[in-house]
């Protein structure tokens, strides 16, 4: 620590360059956050699938919706738990309007709802929810989002086009689900859910299914009961796909998946741009102070000392961009959804933050990418005679 | 009186290329306690060599170089470097002072390589910067002290770990005269009432004048 004014002083010598240098650091580490964190986002819950679930929808596209009688058919199939009837609604608070949009789906409440206990209910509302046509489940980020209350009221209004009616459908919010991440970590709390059969009479019965989601006993037979499944369905009009929840969910995210890549290829191209610009303004800070350098020497600093305390300047230069560039980062992330444009495309996000985790890999980055552009120009020091340095200088 | 520095059949050979040039050859040379000696030279001559291996800051070729009591070629770098920070003060030419700390942090530089606390490191320094009358400068960066004043803080870094010895080289070279006979001056308080050993490296007839003994060297060799 006696050391550290020595090391913070040198780093105020130039500050043009320990400036651009920090910005430049500080924009590689804003950038490695805000895409870590939108990849994360984007992939999020794919963790919260379990391997009891299948869902089988339309083998042309999740665009057409297959017949409600097919309900009765998987269900009877071997190792078939439970079936329910999913339907994603699409419905935003005003029309085509996303800015206050969260996930909605129609599904038949019931099973629904045992084959997915991450969603966590007070009995009473669940009871009072079944018993409610027009009543609703909402996830507690959802209901906090708004300021919502049970028995709160409100309206939605479906961009699919056989779910527009000519007007809004009402809402009654009999329930609040929240989950346990430690057991159910990717849950997303944000979604609500109403029932299919009042989709279904909206729509005057001339909707079908979007997907249903199966339950199975044994996970090791979903591929087996997914063949079962589709086979049924072989010769109809509606052909079926059924997949592990898994699987139908990183369909959702494949081409994230591909702009995941994308993301990661920026974030390791500007970090390799940012470690050579600091390696060059440290070897540059370094050839200026040879004098220095054989002065520290000769009054007694071990060359593991002066190369210590390169090292150290350039971690203190990684750490000051770091943390700067943590600062932007989480302040625009905060500040993402609430961008015009942008803010559309994000704001469905449920876990959409600077997660302490990708924080401290940030931070963590920044010091390696300090520590190796100092790691050249330490090496010369230590290495360095102190005649030959005051000689060249 | 015992011996400070004592130099015994000193070679100093460097290679550049294919090319071995010897910069000493075969020095031996005594300094007592407490002396004040001037190395004289034309340029060229291996004054600074002499000087470097006197200070621990280089390796002899052959021969012995042994520095109150230390024989400097067997220590380990690292063990040099300690035994530098305690017995031996050097004083540049250009004073070398690091630009971006005060004359007071610049005092304390070799201080920070001792065990003591912040203050006695600040109580030892501005101790040494009182002995060069620079006390009241202490908080001044050294662009904004004179060349003579550069000088006196360099050589209160010199002297604030009390070693035994001091080395200067050309102390007097980038000064004007005034300020020269005040570094002189200085240097000779430094020998007379604090019994510092001092071997300094000059040009200058008047400058070696200052010094007890003068010895003088050619293409590498003592000549007198």
């Amino acid at each position: 620590m006696r050391h550290l004014p020595y090391i913070l002083k040198h780093l105020r010598r130039n500050w043009v360059r320990t400036g651009s240098t920090v910005l430049a650091m500080s924009v590689c580490i804003f950038l490695f956050c805000t895409l870590q964190t939108f990849v994360r986002a984007v992939t999020w819950n794919l963790q919260s699938a379990s391997a009891t679930r299948l869902v089988t929808r339309h083998a042309v596209s999740l665009v057409f919706n297959m017949p409600i009688a097919y309900k009765e058919r998987i269900a009877a199939v071997p190792g078939v738990v439970r079936v329910a009837k999913v339907n994603w609604f699409g419905g935003t608070r005003r029309p085509n309007d996303f800015t206050e949009f969260f996930p909605n789906f129609a599904v038949e409440a019931e099973p629904y709802l045992e084959i997915h206990p991450e969603f966590i209910v007070p009995e009473d509302q669940k009871k009072a929810f079944l018993a409610d046509q027009r009543g609703c489940l909402v996830g507690r980020r959802t209901i906090d989002r708004f300021g919502w209350k049970i028995g709160g009221t409100f309206q939605l209004e479906s961009f699919i086009p056989p779910y527009r009616v000519g007007k809004p459908f009402d809402f009654v919010i009999d329930g609040i689900f929240d989950t346990d991440l430690a057991r159910y970590p990717g849950t997303d709390t944000s979604m609500m859910f109403f029932h299919y059969k009042y989709l279904y009479e909206m729509t005057n019965q001339r909707v079908g299914v979007g997907t249903y989601v199966v339950e199975i006993g044994d996970p090791h037979q979903a591929t087996a009961v997914g063949r079962a499944i589709d086979a049924l369905f072989e010769n109809s009009d509606a052909q079926t796909k059924t997949e592990t929840e898994a699987a139908f969910r990183a369909g959702f995210v494949s081409l994230a998946g591909n702009l995941a890549f994308l993301l990661n290829s920026i974030a390791l191209a500007v970090t390799f741009t940012i470690l050579l610009v600091t390696a060059n303004t440290m070897s540059m800070a370094v050839r200026e102070r040879r004098t220095e350098i054989a002065v520290l020497k000769t009054v007694g600093f071990p060359s593991g000392l002066v190369m210590g305390l390169i090292l150290g300047e350039s971690a203190a230069l990684g750490a000051l961009g770091g943390g700067s560039g943590l600062l932007f980062g989480w302040g625009l992330i905060r500040m993402l959804p609430s961008l015009p444009f942008i803010g559309e495309a994000v704001r469905g996000f449920p876990e959409l933050g600077l997660s302490p985790a990708i924080g401290g890999l940030g931070f963590a980055l920044a010091l390696g990418l300090g520590l190796g552009a100092g790691l050249i120009p330490a090496l010369l020091a230590y290495r360095a005679r102190i005649t030959d340095m005051l000689r060249q200088a | 009186m015992a011996n400070v520095v004592d130099v015994q059949g000193v070679r100093k050979v460097y290679n550049r290329d294919s090319l071995e040039i010897v910069v000493l050859d075969g020095i031996t040379l005594l300094v007592p306690e407490g002396e004040f000696v001037a190395l004289m030279g034309p340029s060229g001559s291996g004054k600074t060599t002499l000087l470097n291996l006197i200070a621990g800051i280089d390796r002899p070729t052959s021969g012995r170089v042994t520095v109150a009591g230390t024989d400097v070629a067997r220590l380990s770098e690292s063990a040099l470097a300690r035994w530098r920070s305690r017995t031996v003060g050097f004083i540049f030419q250009f004073y070398n002072l690091i630009p971006v700390l005060t004359a007071l942090e610049n005092v304390q530089l070799p201080l920070l390589l001792a065990p003591l606390s912040r203050k006695e490191r600040r109580e030892r320094a501005l101790t040494a910067l009182r002995i060069v009358g620079l006390e009241d400068r202490s908080a001044h960066y050294p662009r904004q002290l004179s060349g003579g004043q550069e000088q006196r803080v360099a050589i209160a870094r010199a002297i604030v770990a009390d070693p035994k010895v001091l080395v200067a080289d050309e102390p007097t070279g980038d000064l004007d005269a005034r300020s020269a006979e005040e570094i002189l001056t200085l240097m000779e308080t430094l020998n007379r009432d604090f019994k510092k050993t001092i071997v300094m490296v000059t040009h200058d007839p008047r400058a070696a004048q200052r010094a007890h003994a003068q010895k003088h060297l050619d293409k590498g060799v003592l000549t007198a």
